[in-house]
């Protein structure tokens, strides 16, 4: 699974802490049931004061292997993303600094460029292709009375796969000798290069391969946002004479708004980050065809080990993604107001 | 599944909604066959004998294991495997512990910079982790952890979305479990283990399946920090093994192998992914 897939938001704030209780209205209350001694708040305020001392060495103690863990490998490298990136960093370990020269080297770039195009190319091709096949997944298993169940469970089954996987066995059906160009050649069609043909095929064919493998987790986002919608409004859409395709356009769909826009997001974030199936299928080609954005940082990381750089592609990286998550939030608050 | 009426309803008028229904179930049944059809033609190939056709238009008329054991002796296959498992079973077990004592802490216990820290945790998870992975590599090479299966897992240790979604499961649950039990002079390390712990089993399996399922797929961090044949883990064998000359049956079998605990798990813990998921997406 995606990391970052699992919470669908992160906006609930933490609670404000409550208002503890004062030291007047401890001692008032405390006064209050022993009135009889002057000098009875003292011990109680005491006692309170080292419960409340107690309690926040045991809270830090309960947090501190995750403060650890996180200052380590979650704090220090994000810190240290933005700081490589502008620097030269070598595998010897030499740095230099170099400022923002990393950022003026990457928008003249031309390979910076055609990955970013690449990735832009396909996402807008998986992105539309994803949500509609597990939204059609979602509706069809709503309407299902019977074994919707078990229906649900085969099509949520290559979720469980490794992109890796899906790539292999998808390298397997797309070749030149797989089944489906013997199909092709069985209604006459001649072989198709699904995996180094033109490059709108390629990425065409390694989208069709991330929905293959995904849509099972957007089509349960869907269904439960469909489960939750009320049954009175389809009722009433019913009565007012609205046939099934009327009832979901004018209906379901505007209902499933907020769910579809979450979807949208989520998946929109996953597609900036393919990596897997291109490093199995395509290597990034033909002819850098493929080459996408975490792509890129890998060879510019590990193939020429020029670390500074790709730390610097990967500051990007986090812009681009940091820019899609507030607008959705921007697009969801628009429409709840 | 469905409510009252609309059964009351295809009593009433059988035969338009019982038809709807049966074509229904037909359409479904095409869909899944096409998305099942890949993972059979895997568990075919896998099976199929050395001399049978390259697609299987039907069950070979011999089945064979040959593939699967040979599938053992290629490359340090065993150990992948090996090196898979650790890096996901004892990510999935630190993970759940020191997130849930952490948790624990930020949703019920005050003290001093909790909510900076919970606000910075929350904040990561707006990092994409390729993102931090050139500094995060150069981290673990300082500690001489390339090539190690603890450089492999340490990094993975830090998981906001599990400190985040235990922290919501406990703010939710009552006070009176916990009055309780300060009320009875339970010390705090049994507080947690025999209050919280019990309490949170739910959301501590979902977590499990899916932080399992996420380093058994994972790719890309283990390929950078498992790289000699021997910490490579399955996903980094599976990706080689297909570029090198190796027989789709044999490629095919190791992808089969590789599948087998996800399936496993899922055929267990079906109601809790499905839960997850839907949890997650309805707060969105």
């Amino acid at each position: 699974m995606q990391p970052g897939k699992l919470v669908a938001s992160s906006s609930a704030p933490p609670r404000a802490d409550r208002a503890l209780p004062g030291p007047s209205s401890g001692s008032g209350s405390a006064a209050g049931k022993t009135d009889a001694t002057a000098d009875s708040p003292a011990p109680y305020q005491r006692d309170r004061r080292r419960q409340r001392r107690r309690e926040a060495i045991s809270g830090l103690l309960f947090v501190l292997p995750t403060l650890v863990i996180f200052g380590l490998f979650k704090f220090l490298p994000i810190a240290g993303a933005a700081a490589m990136s502008l620097t030269e960093y070598r595998l010897n370990g030499d740095v230099t600094f170099l400022g923002a020269d990393n950022y003026t080297r990457l928008a003249t770039d031309p390979n910076f460029w055609q990955s970013l195009r690449v990735t832009i190319a396909y996402v807008l091709i998986f992105v539309p292709l994803i949500i509609v096949v597990s939204l059609a997944g979602a509706v069809l298993l709503d309407k299902l009375v019977r074994y919707a169940g078990a229906f649900r469970s085969l099509l949520f089954i290559p979720y469980l796969s490794s992109f890796v996987m899906a790539g292999i066995i998808w390298t397997w059906i797309f070749s030149t000798d797989g089944p489906v160009n013997a199909a092709l050649a069985g209604i006459g069609a001649g072989k198709v290069p699904f995996v180094s043909g033109h490059q709108l095929l390629v990425l065409a064919s390694l989208a069709a391969v991330s929905v293959w493998k995904g849509f099972g987790y957007s089509m349960l986002i869907f269904l439960a946002g469909l489960k939750s919608q009320p049954a009175e409004v389809h009722e009433a859409a019913r009565i007012d004479g609205a046939g099934p395709w009327k009832a979901f356009w004018h209906v379901t769909l505007p209902l499933l708004k907020p769910v579809t826009f979450f979807v949208l997001v989520i998946e929109t974030i996953v597609g900036f980050q393919v990596f897997d199936t291109i490093y199995v299928m395509t290597g990034g080609g033909p002819n850098r065809a493929s080459h996408s954005l975490i792509y890129f940082l890998y060879d510019e990381g590990f193939k020429f080990f020029d670390f500074g750089y790709a730390a610097a592609i990967g500051v990007v990286l986090f812009f681009i993604v940091l820019v899609l998550s507030l607008g959705q939030q921007r697009l969801v608050e628009r429409n709840e107001t | 599944m469905t409510t009252a009426p609309t059964t009351a309803g295809t009593v009433r008028r059988p035969s338009p909604e019982r038809r709807r229904q049966r074509v229904l179930t037909v359409v479904l049944g095409v869909i899944s066959l096409f998305t099942v059809a890949p993972l059979f033609a895997v568990v075919v190939l896998a099976v199929s004998p050395a001399d049978a056709p390259t697609i299987p238009y039907a069950l070979p008329d011999s089945l064979t294991l040959d593939n699967i054991v040979r599938v053992f002796t290629i490359g340090e296959f065993p150990l992948w495997l090996f090196n898979s498992f650790v890096y996901s079973t004892v990510s999935v077990i630190v993970v759940l512990l020191t997130a849930s004592m952490a948790a624990y802490a930020l949703a019920r216990k005050r003290f001093p910079g909790r909510n900076a820290l919970l606000w910075a945790i929350i904040a990561t998870l707006m990092v994409p982790l390729q993102a931090t992975l050139i500094p995060t590599f150069i981290l673990v090479a300082r500690l001489g952890g390339v090539n190690t299966l603890w450089g492999m897992i340490l990094p993975t240790l830090a998981n906001a979305q599990a400190v985040f979604l235990i922290r919501q499961f406990i703010r939710e649950l009552p006070d009176d479990y916990f009055e309780a039990a300060r009320l009875d002079g339970a010390g705090e390390w049994r507080t947690f283990v025999a209050i919280v712990l019990p309490l949170i089993r739910p959301v501590l399996a979902t977590l499990a399946i899916f932080v399992f399922l996420w380093h058994w797929n994972d790719l890309l961090w283990p390929l950078v920090v498992g790289q000699s044949d021997q910490a490579r883990t399955l996903t980094v064998g599976l990706a080689t093994l297909n570029t090198e000359t190796v027989s789709t049956a044999n490629v095919m079998a190791a992808t089969m192998v590789s599948f087998i605990p996800c399936l496993v798990i899922f055929a267990i813990l079906q109601r809790q992914i499905v839960a997850g998921i839907t949890a997650g997406g309805v707060k969105g």
